[in-house]
């Protein structure tokens, strides 16, 4: 990655991040809050190598947990299943399609929240905390679908992440 | 002729002088009256001053209406300034009014807490709908350590879990990670609140003898150190006994709006090193 896209990718974290945290909540209800973290690494995981993308899908993972609940590396430890898996399998797809863009976001959505529950359940002590996620997580899934749908209309969606 | 040519013209206006003079002094004593001049001039001049008058005034329209218009645009779009300028003055004042409220309310709620608190500010919410954190504007910094209470001028709000330097993250009684110990104020019965989700609670552990009913307040007891005794945690707005089992299920309606909290009071006790 070059040290223009490495500032780049930096700055638009960073205003996921920030956006996420104090923009979404006053305007969006919870459970229709799309998180902007998991849309960008699946981006990295069908665009990027895998040596930049994996340690920046765990870093993107960290950010989350920073900045939610109780549980530092639940979404780190997600985040890595979840770009092994695309990462698996996306030399073999048109990663550039904005149709797979969006199934895949939604897709992950889906992966995320059964592994963090698996996680959770395992090695957490959350009692009726299946039930929330069970209750947030087909808005959840629409509005990251949307997003990514609004993420691959954007003009350098097709541009390639590191040049070969 | 000689004399008459040389001083003509002092003569013809010393007479002028003289005629006016006794015109004058002749119309002082009807100074009030029209003479016979006076009101054949009138006469011959009011059919032309009518129009006449009306054409000014035309032309004065025109002038003002049109020919000034430059300036009515300007002076338009400077008024519209004005009033924007005005109206947010006016949301300002508005806000101001009811932060002013808010802060009211709170020192009331800091009078009754007899330990030293800080004042911080909601700057952020939890990124997933899945865990209620909120993170305020005051960290390690302003002493605050993690596990002490927070509360806003309704009652309970919650805890302080994450502590950087200048934030706190905060654990809502709503999420599912917070118990609370708490007491119903009118029959004394305990239990544990636990966050649930929807933005309510739980009263846990709560025996199926022990008289809760719809409508009771539930406040803190004080047990575990956190919160101090008597702080109002919510509502019980549902109470079911099943014909089994030992507890009885509470829902409870926290007092505390979670989803609009903009200031809470963090009680500078407790807490772990």
């Amino acid at each position: 990655m070059s040290r223009r896209a490495a500032l780049l990718f930096f700055c638009l974290v960073l205003a996921a991040l920030v956006i996420q945290v104090s923009l979404f909540p006053i305007f969006i209800r919870p459970a229709f809050k799309p998180d902007l973290l998991l849309v960008i690494m699946v981006f990295i995981a069908l665009r990027g190598s895998f040596e930049t993308g994996a340690p920046l899908s765990w870093l993107l993972g960290m950010l989350d947990d920073v900045c939610s609940g109780l549980y530092l590396g639940l979404n780190a430890a997600t985040f890595l299943i979840t770009f092994f898996v695309i990462k698996s399998v996306s030399d073999r797809l048109y990663a550039d399609s904005a149709i797979l863009f969006v199934l895949t976001v939604a897709g992950v959505t889906l992966a995320g929240f059964t592994l963090n529950l698996l996680l959770m359940v395992m090695f957490t002590s959350s009692p009726g905390i299946a039930y929330s996620m069970l209750s947030d997580i087909f808005p959840r899934l629409l509005v990251n679908a949307f997003i990514a749908s609004i993420v691959s209309a954007f003009p350098g969606f097709d541009c390639q992440l590191e040049s070969p | 002729m000689e004399f008459l040519k040389k001083y003509l013209n002092p003569l013809v206006t010393g007479i002028g002088i003289l005629a006016a003079l006794l015109v004058f002094s002749l119309n002082v004593p009807h100074n009030r009256e029209a003479n016979i001049a006076e009101r054949s001039v009138l006469s011959v001049l009011s059919p032309l001053l009518q129009p006449v008058s009306r054409l000014g005034s035309l032309i004065e329209n025109v002038w003002d209406g049109y020919i000034q218009l430059v300036d009515t645009h300007r002076e338009n779009m400077r008024l519209r300034e004005d009033i924007r300028s005005l109206n947010q003055r006016v949301l300002e004042g508005n806000e101001a009014v009811l932060t002013n409220q808010r802060l009211e309310r709170l020192l009331d709620m800091k009078k009754i807490v007899k330990a030293p608190t800080v004042a911080a500010t909601v700057i952020g919410e939890d990124v997933t709908s899945w865990f209620r954190t909120l993170v305020i504007n005051r960290g390690s910094s302003s002493g605050i350590r993690e596990g002490m209470a927070i509360i806003s001028s309704d009652g309970v709000v919650g805890q302080t879990v994450k502590v950087s330097a200048s934030t706190t993250r905060v654990l809502l009684l709503t999420d599912h990670a917070s118990g609370i110990s708490a007491t119903i104020q009118r029959s004394r019965a305990r239990g544990v609140v636990k966050g649930k989700a929807e933005m309510l609670c739980t009263l846990e552990f709560a025996t199926r003898e022990e008289d809760v009913k719809v409508g009771d307040t539930v406040v803190t007891s004080g047990i575990g150190g956190i919160f101090s005794k008597g702080l109002p945690i919510g509502e019980v707005t549902m109470v079911k006994r099943g014909e089994y089992g030992i507890f009885q299920t509470v829902s409870i309606r926290p007092a505390v709006n979670l989803s609009h909290l903009e200031e809470v009071l963090v009680v500078l006790q407790g807490g772990y090193e």
